[in-house]
């Protein structure tokens, strides 16, 4: 078995003993998502690439305490959300200087359809912003069903949180979205 | 007004995530709801337009150096826990020699020495992480070998 093929767990088990290979497989297997989760959970994408970065460092060095019975990803992602968590309250309240300036530093229009871009363009903007509006837990379950297309069954083993609740955050989330995104559409 | 738990299945509705008895008992309740009717359409605008973006990824060379980024944090922490205790262990060493008359003068009192024994440890211990930081702000832009 080589360290590529290796599961979580194993690679974990490895860099519990120090192995500097199985760290960087696990940084390469996860560092795009955990990019992506924090960018989406931040908006700042050099906020989001430092967070990433920082969750690898505490994987390692919290390796020792992490229970080989559990799935990985869910323990990373917390490490993470508590990283954005903390950044959000660093911040007190989310100054728009440090949104991206360019939305397609944040979100990108996958529309290739020139007649809609225009206003694809509008709704993608005033999306950025609304999001950026809403209040860490409610960004975090938009981001993940919206933005990472997971099932209720993944946020909710995700999140540790029963499906009904995920259900109900993403209802009160989406409504309090399409409520500020009417302001600026 | 409407039941709470129909506002809530709206969402499981849209995201096809309820059971078939639930589903036929949403509908049922949405051929008699406007309200719900209308925040069903307004979801579903939602997903619409969500459902036209992604996040945007950065370049290929900025992943290249992603590893070798945390490499360098990992190995280097404790180097710089040593230097910084050094350079304060030196630097109040060196304190200590240059003020020795006052910290070994008997008329001076105890109380005066210790304050200004523990300022200046202070001093130097700012000083030194201030040095830290800067080191590390001033970190190269991630950008720069990325060819535009």
């Amino acid at each position: 078995m080589t360290v590529e093929t290796c599961d979580d767990s194993a690679l974990m088990a490895l860099i519990k003993e120090g192995s500097q290979i199985a760290m960087k497989q696990l940084v390469e297997r996860y560092k795009k998502r955990a990019y992506h989760l924090a960018l989406g959970m931040v908006g700042n994408k050099d906020e989001a690439f430092d967070i990433s970065q920082e969750a690898f460092i505490r994987v390692y060095k919290s390796a020792g305490r992490f229970d080989p019975a559990q799935r990985f990803f869910p323990w990373f992602y917390s490490i993470i959300a508590n990283l954005c968590s903390d950044c959000h309250k660093r911040r007190k309240k989310w100054d728009s200087r440090q949104i991206d300036i360019d939305e397609n530093d944040f979100l990108m229009i996958t529309e290739v359809n020139p007649e809609n871009i225009a206003v694809k363009k509008e709704m993608a903007r005033g999306l950025r912003k609304a999001i950026m509006k809403l209040d860490f837990s409610d960004r975090e379950i938009i981001m993940l069903k919206h933005f990472r297309n997971l099932s209720y069954e993944e946020i909710s083993a995700l999140l540790k949180i029963p499906k009904g609740t995920v259900m109900s955050r993403l209802y009160y989330a989406r409504h309090k979205l399409a409520g500020i995104l009417n302001e600026y559409v | 007004m409407c039941e709470e738990k129909y506002k809530i299945r709206l969402s499981g509705y849209i995201d096809d995530e309820l059971s078939t008895d639930e589903r036929r008992d949403f509908e049922a309740h949405l051929t008699g709801c406007t309200e719900c009717r209308k925040e069903l359409d307004s979801f579903r605008k939602l997903k619409e337009v969500t459902g036209a973006m992604k996040y945007a990824d950065i370049p290929e060379q900025v992943w290249e150096g992603y590893w070798a980024d945390i490499y360098r944090r990992l190995e280097r922490g404790l180097g710089w826990v040593f230097i910084s205790i050094g350079v304060i262990v030196i630097l109040s060493f060196g304190c200590f020699h240059l003020l020795n008359d006052f910290f070994l003068n008997p008329d001076e009192p105890v109380l005066l020495k210790i304050g200004i024994g523990f300022g200046i440890i202070g001093v130097i211990i700012l000083f030194v992480s201030l040095i830290r930081e800067r080191l590390f702000a001033s970190k190269r832009d991630r950008y720069d070998e990325v060819e535009r």
